[in-house]
């Protein structure tokens, strides 16, 4: 072998060359002949693992692969074969795999001990835990999370209500789209949407109310913006309280007041009657009418006539709800007249902006109001559609049901036969389901943080998997009443589940370190109604273990103690596994944990709840081949079917032959839809002499929510360091302020000393002044408000009346 | 279809747009050779930039209104993206060095997360809309203070969306969390059958389709094709079957062979 090296390239031909001749030699050797074409080894490539899972951050619900080396994710790719995202992510997905290898990752569990901590080993973490729950039972509270993965809320769920006969177990997720099942629940008695992802592709007029998917769904919103750089004309239309970047992407920017929304959309339906281009055929075939019932308020209101409803809307000119909204009249008639226009295929998205609103429930009965009014239902491109902040907001909080009301399947606790039906799933005897609800969120944490002299009724908090000390609204009241200290709360425990230090396990008494995302095997339903399934790719760092094993060990521990509500009524384990050959499999064990696929198990249980109300799911087998399959899942002709768009005949299964659209679940029993109106009412708290500026909140592209994660990825991190506040140029030319200039921001409940960025990410109107909520060390809830939506409880994080003083250096 | 018609009315306003923001950016382009005191963190003159600070390396950025008076006539034409002066001759045959390699490969990691990761932004960016960035990413160039890649996927419309600042320049912050994340490396060379043979694209092409946005001129030096004038790349460099997401990731079978009795 004398040929030189081609010098061509140098180096590297040469090391390939040496290689090369390394490896043909020893083929040689080995086959016994004097010369054999060597097969290069793959050099850097070989060994990378790639497997599909859902992004671990928001509520759309990409798909990505995982590239896994020697144990770890070292790259992460866009996975062609979803459908949700066809190949692309946005910044946060592409960085998902640095989330885990934050340098201060949890991985002891830690105890209290006096300013500091102590290492514990889990058995005694499990004990503590076992033994308050078994000292007060009714005054254990479970906060879990739109990340909660399915297995994980329902093992939860179960616990809680099926073993403790304990109902205090609520989601952050109420924080974030409890109005909007109440707003879909009112509507078509039945939660989540009916229209899918597949309507950004058809339709020709996007209105987006209070959104900002450009930073929020990105991947969302290039899939409708991507489609004019082919050619396609679609029409986008801002409704917001602030310029955004989603903004600049549209032809129409309509700036509202807070609250705005409610007189809009009034005035929307007003002209679609006065103008006689509603559609009285879809109208009168699939609607009733709604308004609210003063005297007995609930999400069944009372029925009144259309002329009734016409009344109603009376009022609600062009010119009356430019007034209440600040969008001029001309811009609320060309919104009627495209819902006017039948030709045109109109889809609504909304997230935040319609859902932390103490009038949640009523601007969305609204929205899904206009679209019903005009016929824009039901067919490709035609759907209001709610967006979800989480990636199982959908999945584990409103299909398994973890709310303070809820049992799994869209059943509720203060049904008896819903109560029944679960009972006989669970195996557990009559009546162990308490009939009551418990507390929703702020509830909850009000009544932790209430001395229990005072009433403070609930005396430990298990958190998982979510950060209340940074997300919750009106901190300094619902988190931190004493500041760092606990005086008067002595006898209260917060527990916490988490796998990174966070403003929440500051105040934590017990820290468990937790696994996440593809160092556990889960499964999440996005905002489209789609349910995704992942496997374990990595270990996890340390004694960092499964939420769910958490909460099947403490099951255990309270089982072993004699606690009879672990028990079902055949006195089986609440969480027992069989193997094949039909022995016990000890999953509370965490060497056994993977000894057998838990999430398979307790899926298949929660499986047979789906079916109540049309929710099916499929086998998880079938996720195990899919990215992903949108219920119903209904089996034909030996194939597992997923459902595009749901009440609508020849896609739902379940809609009757002929009906067209049919509202099998109408909370009126006649397959009818309910059209409500509302009235315009002020925010909870608007801007007076004293607090002369409007507050909102909210996120950002590169932080995804609090930021536990994000903030612990180089590239997002360095993007966006840390908070700022947004302010009018003319309003900081008013107090004297220049970028980066630092202000005292004061509410009625709270301040906070931050910097102002003038004209930065997005552009307030006067008068109004916006920041996100993603810095641990900035807290801007500790000025938001804890006013609530009088249906689901929701607080209004978008309108706080604030003042701004600048700070001298 | 109708659907498939040529791009509307909204992008042309929007080039009209962008070229106006081209010509606001380039203005400025001679900013950044009058170092000042507070810019000596970014100092180009330690280039090639191996030391410097890593995303400013190459970059040059935007001279503030107020410098604008300063800056002669000939520095502002020499701005222009029209007129600049490639240093690079496109289709000059020329040598690489494994060590121009390894060079190019770190510098390149260095706005990368890991090997495939969209690389974030070594510049300044509009915070608010993305339409500056077509303005020189479309085509890529490159002059002697100046290397612009060129996008190598297709037009996107939200870039943002992926591509975010290296360092926020509007709120510095001192303090990060340390992170491990060990990202995949950059593969230095592709297998080849035998000394002379084609290498294979030993890295993913995901989202990628445009070879020559790295490997062309407007590329690092380290990784550039020694053979531009030839166009169909994948004509020999065959992706790694592995590294695609398509159905060729599977193995190959075959019908059973024949049936040899002894």
């Amino acid at each position: 072998m004398s040929r030189k090296p081609d010098t061509q390239d140098g180096v590297v031909q040469r090391r390939e060359f040496i290689k090369a001749s390394a490896m043909a030699a020893a083929a040689a050797i080995a086959g016994g002949t004097s010369f054999a074409l060597p097969i290069l080894a793959d050099e850097p490539a070989t060994g990378v693992d790639w497997q599909k899972a859902p992004c671990r951050f928001c509520g759309t619900g990409c798909h990505v692969q995982v590239g896994v080396q020697q144990g770890k994710v070292v790259a992460i790719a866009g996975d062609r074969n979803a459908d949700v995202n066809k190949g692309l992510l946005c910044v946060k997905g592409y960085h998902v795999g640095a989330a885990l290898y934050g340098k201060d990752r949890l991985t002891k569990p830690l105890l209290r001990d006096g300013d500091g901590y102590r290492e514990i080993s889990w058995p005694e973490a499990i004990r503590i835990i076992a033994d308050r729950i078994q000292a007060a039972p009714e005054r254990f509270a479970f906060y879990g999370s739109g990340q909660w993965t399915i297995p994980e809320g329902y093992a939860a769920q179960k616990l809680m209500k099926g073993g403790l006969s304990n109902n205090h177990i609520d989601p952050n997720a109420r924080l974030c789209m409890a109005s909007a099942v109440t707003g879909f629940l009112a509507t078509y008695g039945v939660d989540e949407p009916a229209g899918c992802y597949d309507d950004l592709d058809a339709c020709d007029v996007l209105i987006m109310w209070g959104n900002n998917p450009a930073e929020m769904h990105p991947v969302l919103f290039s899939r409708v913006i991507d489609r004019r750089s082919r050619g396609e004309k679609v029409t986008l239309i801002d409704i917001g309280t602030r310029r955004t970047r989603t903004t600049e992407a549209c032809q129409h920017y309509l700036e509202m007041k807070g609250h705005g929304d409610l007189a809009i959309a009034n005035g929307i339906a007003h002209l679609l009657i006065k103008n006689g281009t509603y559609d009285q055929k879809f109208v009168e075939s699939f609607c009733s009418f709604k308004a609210p019932d003063d005297t007995n308020p609930n999400l069944h209101g009372k029925v009144i006539s259309f002329a009734e409803y016409k009344s109603l809307l009376e009022p609600y000119t062009p010119e009356y709800v430019e007034q209440l909204s600040g969008v001029s009249a001309s811009q609320i008639r060309m919104l009627a007249d495209l819902f006017g226009n039948r030709k045109l295929r109109i889809t609504s998205l909304w997230c935040m902006g319609m859902n932390q609103h103490t009038r949640g429930t009523a601007i969305n009965t609204l929205v899904h109001g206009i679209h019903l009014l005009s016929g824009h239902f039901g067919t490709p491109g035609n759907a209001p559609t709610s967006l979800t902040g989480q990636p199982s907001a959908c999945g584990t909080v409103r299909e398994v049901g973890t709310l303070s009301h809820a049992l799994p399947g869209g059943l509720v606790v203060t049904d008896a036969e819903h109560r029944t039906k679960t009972e006989e799933i669970w195996q557990v005897p009559p009546g162990r389901i308490n009939s009551v609800p418990g507390h929703h969120t702020v509830k909850m944490w009000e009544s932790f943080c209430t001395p229990t002299s005072e009433g403070g009724d609930i005396g430990t908090i298990w958190v998982q998997v979510t950060n209340p000390g940074q997300t919750l609204p009106n901190l300094n009241k619902l988190f931190n009443p004493k500041g760092d200290s606990k005086a008067g709360l002595e006898d209260k425990l917060l527990i916490v589940s988490d796998v990174y230090p966070t403003a929440t396990t500051r105040l934590a008494d017990l820290i468990l370190p937790s696994a996440m995302w593809v160092e556990k095997n889960g499964m999440v339903g996005n905002s489209e109604r789609r349910t995704q399934q992942w496997f374990k790719m990595v270990n996890p760092p340390g004694d960092a273990r499964d939420d769910c094993w958490q909460t099947i060990a403490v099951a255990h521990e309270l089982l072993t103690r004699g606690v009879e509500g672990m028990k079902d009524r055949n006195g089986q384990f609440l969480f027992e596994v069989k193997d094949a050959a039909g022995n016990v499999v000890p999953i509370w064990e965490w060497e056994h944990y993977y000894d057998t696929n838990v999430d398979e198990h307790l899926f298949e249980e929660y499986r047979k709840f789906t079916r109540f109300k049309h929710k099916d799911l499929a086998p998880y087998g079938e996720y195990v081949k899919a990215r992903g399959l949108r219920w119903p899942v209904v089996e034909r002709n030996g194939e597992w079917k997923e459902t595009h768009f749901r009440f609508s005949e020849g896609s739902d299964p379940y809609v009757a032959a002929g009906k067209e659209i049919q509202f099998y679940h109408s909370s009126t029993h006649d397959d009818r839809a309910q059209i409500w109106f509302h009235p315009w009412i002020a925010p909870a708290e608007v801007p007076d002499a004293e607090f002369p500026l409007m507050l909102c909140t909210g996120r950002v592209l590169e932080h995804w929510h609090s930021g536990s994660m994000t903030r612990r990825i180089p590239e997002l991190s360095r993007a966006m360091p840390r908070a700022y506040a947004e302010l009018h140029p003319d309003d900081a030319s008013s107090y004297g302020l220049k970028n980066g200039d630092r202000i005292r921001m004061e509410s009625r409940r709270g301040s906070l000393e931050i910097p102002v960025w003038i004209d930065g990410r997005g552009k307030p109107p006067k008068g109004t002044v916006f920041v996100p909520f993603f810095d641990e060390t900035l807290l801007i809830n500790d000025l938001t408000l804890d006013a609530v939506d009088p249906f689901s409880k929701q607080p209004d994080y978008k309108k706080a009346a604030v003042r701004i003083s600048k700070v001298h250096a | 279809m109708s659907r498939r018609r040529k791009p509307s009315r909204t992008l042309l306003i929007a080039f009209i747009v962008v070229s106006v923001a081209v010509v606001g950016f380039f203005t400025g382009l001679q900013g950044p050779m009058k170092i000042t005191a507070s810019d000596s963190a970014s100092s180009r003159s330690s280039l090639p930039g191996m030391q410097s600070r890593p995303t400013e390396e190459g970059v040059v950025r935007a001279a503030h209104y107020s410098e604008m008076a300063a800056t002669s006539r000939t520095d502002m034409q020499q701005s222009h993206l029209t007129s600049l002066k490639s240093t690079v001759e496109p289709l000059a045959e020329f040598k690489i060095t494994f060590e121009d390699k390894l060079m190019a490969l770190e510098q390149r990691g260095r706005n990368r997360a890991f090997n495939g990761a969209p690389p974030t932004v070594p510049h300044s960016i509009d915070q608010q809309t993305d339409a500056a960035c077509v303005a020189c990413h479309q085509t890529g160039a490159v002059a002697s203070t100046i290397r612009i890649p060129r996008m190598s996927h297709q037009f996107l419309t939200n870039c943002t969306q992926c591509h975010v600042e290296s360092h926020s320049r509007h709120l510095p912050s001192e303090l990060f969390r340390e992170n491990s994340f060990a990202g995949l490396p950059a593969p230095t060379s592709g297998p080849r059958a035998f000394p002379g043979a084609p290498p294979q694209i030993p890295h993913t092409t995901w989202m990628r389709t445009d070879c020559m946005s790295c490997h062309g001129y407007e590329g690092r030096q380290g990784i550039r094709t020694t053979h531009p004038w030839r166009n169909n790349c994948q004509q020999c460099h065959t992706p790694a079957a592995a590294m695609e997401q398509t159905l060729m990731s599977a193995e190959p079978t075959f019908l059973p062979g024949p049936q040899i009795r002894k």
